[in-house]
């Protein structure tokens, strides 16, 4: 058995508006998706991420390119011929139908008996808590339980693949959590294989075993979560994926008294000794006019001998604090799970240990190292 | 007391035909401090609001401003500055005239009017946009534009309707850390009115929640997070949802303690009164410790799914009763990811409500009383 269900080969989208310049909306974006995974197609809005859920669906044309589901081209077929289950944002319930008949609509299709029909419906009622209101029509319900509805009314059928657009945008905060997990328990147990389109990073990270992250119709990283955490492709990944984002400060390397150092705004200089980084990255540092030096906020290390920055708010949030500061004509942001004591205006040393360092080409922003270990750059073709 | 408010409701009643908004609602701001109002959507949060700047008449109680009593003055005489949400901007005005528009009934020299402007527009990220017609700006910016204006104007009271609303999520997080500073240079006092609770933490010094027309818990964010008044409250802060188990205390031997599927949780600072009492036992997500399934007095769990939330990291478990439980924990510690666990709770984090009332017990370590 193939381990893939799903890929784009090389896939283009162009739009052709009237009277006003083509858009292109996807750009030779390319990506498999295995079979029992859960992948999740992140970006902000216009990044091209619908465009491609749409093409899968077969709701829009491919305008260059092929998408081969279970290993057969799926160009011209039909929808509802792809086996292709959907939840889309907007894509309405049926008004007069109650809730419960909304959710078991796809089930008549495949002819099963009442038992297991009721099973089912209980099944997934339960797992969205929408059991006591599975009598009630659309209209009367909120925004939340009418996207579990839609939400209950995907996850019950079964397809090869399952497309999830915006799935959790409208959930009651207080339910997110538990239903995340359900959620995730769900797809996992029933070995279904789903395609989540989210603006919303924290539901990216939660359900998907890969993420492609999208911007300007391209493709930027795809890959586990952890993995672009800690080493993002490019400065758009890293700036993106994260909350809150890395920080980023501008420096030029040079080497001096036997350490590299890299000289940021308002005089700072940060020093470390010269074998910390690779000789081959390292002359590309002093070689580059400028780099971008990237650090989480949970890996700034507050109360750590090293440099110091001035504090203008620091705030606890229950199981957080978030410690902002001024550095290097910089805001920097510190988050740490502990309490931190500090007070607004108070002076702290803060520490850039190597291993916490991701830095990128100013210039077009390339990713050059993580941690001290350079990036190894893919032979041009 | 001495110390003039700057802002005091007392008993502020208020209904729309048979619906009652407000009752009876009372508090103090001190000058130049924060106050967040905090409830969820239909608590009477913005009618309140608008009843302290005289844009809506109360039925009874009054309010004062800096000591006086402002209850009959109209809303353009209190001194409030005012950005609420939908907060028409003038449409045939661009953003430097919207924010500069009370400075100039104040009939502020030019120069400084200018400085003025600019130096709010660029705290809050508009300064590119201040040539824009408001129809040319983004929800999110409108919002800041109405925004710099109330600030502008440095009025003694500000009132604020969830202005970081519309604004992107990165945004709205630099801003949450640059308002208080921005409020404090101002030494206004500060009405902020938000439905995010981490919004309500990093920004009160104290939070009114509003429940119903009621004002439920009035304190600090760490007191309201710690030893919130009832459920209702405890489940609107913290993310994940504090988890909720129905428990009844009984006595073994010396001491009180609580079974949690087959597990015995101690209650080392409960009363005898809740001996017998149906009750929820609260613990947020953070109080959990993932520990090996045989640890003793950890609840033997068997974990469903992990999502990671931010920099944590969200475990999804099933008791042996069948009963969901989520613990949280920084992503960089390590921890068993599926199959048989044990949650340990930390007592310190355990809270106990009447399940009737819903109202939180008050065990003693609460008050800060030592036991031995």
């Amino acid at each position: 058995m193939s381990a893939s269900i799903l890929e784009l080969q090389d896939v283009n989208k162009v739009y052709r508006p009237m009277r006003r310049e083509p858009v292109h909306a996807v750009r030779d974006f390319s990506l498999t998706v295995n079979r029992g995974e859960i992948v999740a197609l992140l970006g902000s809005s216009g990044c091209g991420k619908t465009s491609v859920l749409r093409m899968i669906a077969g709701f829009e044309e491919v305008s260059a390119g092929a998408i081969r589901l279970g290993g057969r081209d799926i160009h011209g077929l039909a929808p509802a011929k792809r086996g292709v289950a959907m939840a889309f944002e907007g894509y309405s319930l049926y008004p007069p139908l109650t809730l419960k008949e909304n959710i078991a609509i796809a089930l008549k299709s495949q002819g099963i008996g009442r038992e297991q029909y009721e099973a089912k419906v209980r099944t997934i009622a339960q797992l969205l808590e929408i059991e006591d209101i599975l009598g009630r029509y659309p209209s009367s319900v909120s925004a939340g339980q009418q996207q579990r509805v839609s939400l209950g009314r995907a996850l019950i059928r079964e397809a090869a693949l399952h497309l999830l657009d915006e799935p959790m945008g409208q959930l009651e905060p207080q339910l997110r959590a538990v239903l995340r997990g359900r959620i995730k328990h769900f797809i996992k147990e029933q070995r279904l294989t789903a395609i989540l389109v989210t603006h919303d990073q924290t539901e990216a990270n939660a359900l998907a075993d890969r993420i492609a992250v999208m911007e300007e119709g391209r493709l930027q990283q795809f890959d586990t979560p952890e993995e672009i955490k800690a080493r993002p492709a490019n400065l758009f990944t890293g700036t993106f994926i994260g909350e809150p984002p890395m920080n980023t400060l501008n420096a030029t390397a040079r080497l001096e008294d036997n350490l590299l150092k890299f000289h940021l705004e308002e005089d700072v200089v940060l020093g470390y000794p010269e074998d910390a980084f690779a000789t081959g990255l390292r002359d590309r540092l002093l070689e580059l006019e400028q780099v971008t030096i990237g650090v989480r906020p949970h890996a700034v290390k507050l109360g750590e001998q090293g440099v110091s920055a001035k504090v203008y708010a620091n705030q606890w949030l229950g199981d957080q604090s978030h410690v902002a500061m001024h550095f290097a004509g910089s805001n920097l942001i510190s988050v740490s799970h502990e309490h931190v004591p500090v007070v607004t205006g108070a002076t702290v040393d803060i520490a850039f240990p190597v291993a916490e360092l991701h830095l990128f080409d100013s210039r077009n922003g390339t990713a050059l190292s993580h941690g001290g270990d350079p990036v190894e750059v893919p032979p041009v073709t | 007391m001495s110390v003039t408010a700057g802002l005091s409701v007392t008993s502020l009643s208020k209904s729309f035909k048979d619906l009652q908004v407000l009752d009876k609602v009372t508090f103090d701001v001190p000058k130049s401090e924060t106050l967040v109002l905090f409830g969820p959507s239909g608590a009477g949060k913005t009618v309140l609001l608008r009843c302290i700047a005289g844009a809506v008449d109360a039925d009874s109680g009054t309010v004062q401003i800096d000591g006086d009593d402002v209850t009959q003055v109209p809303p353009e005489s209190r001194g409030v500055g005012m950005a609420f949400q939908n907060f028409a901007l003038f449409p045939h005005m661009n953003a430097f005239e919207n924010i500069a528009s009370p400075l100039r009934a104040q009939r502020q020299p030019r120069l400084s009017l200018a400085e003025t402007v600019d130096s709010v527009a660029r705290l809050l990220k508009i300064d590119h946009v201040l040539d824009h017609a408001p129809r040319e700006l983004s929800n999110g910016q409108k919002q800041r534009t109405a925004l710099a204006r109330a600030l502008a104007a440095e009025p003694g009271l500000l009132l604020l309707d969830d202005p970081l609303r519309n604004v992107d999520a990165k945004l709205r997080f630099e801003m949450r850390l640059e308002l208080p500073r921005l409020l404090a240079d101002r030494q206004a006092t500060v009405v902020y009115v938000t439905q995010d609770y981490k919004e309500a933490m990093a920004l009160g010094d104290r939070i009114a929640v509003l429940d119903q027309g009621r004002i439920v818990q009035i304190g600090s964010a760490a007191a309201i997070y710690r030893r919130p008044a009832n459920i209702t409250i405890a489940k609107l802060f913290g993310d994940p949802v504090i988890n909720l188990l129905e428990v009844v205390p009984e006595r073994e031997k010396q001491a009180i303690s609580v079974q949690v599927s087959n597990q015995q949780i101690m209650l080392p600072h409960a009363a005898d009164d809740v001996i017998g009492r149906p009750c929820m036992l609260g613990i947020r997500p953070e109080d959990i410790a993932i520990t090996a399934p045989d640890v003793p007095a950890a609840v033997p769990v068997s974990i469903e799914a992990e999502t990671p939330l931010n920099e944590k990291i969200v475990s999804l478990a099933i008791t042996q009763r069948g009963r969901e439980l989520l613990a949280s924990r920084p992503a960089d510690v390590a921890s068993p990811s599926a199959g048989a666990a044990g949650f340990l709770f930390n007592g310190d984090g355990v809270m106990l409500f009447d399940r009737e009332s819903e109202r939180r017990i008050d065990m003693q370590s609460d008050s800060g009383k030592k036991t031995a």
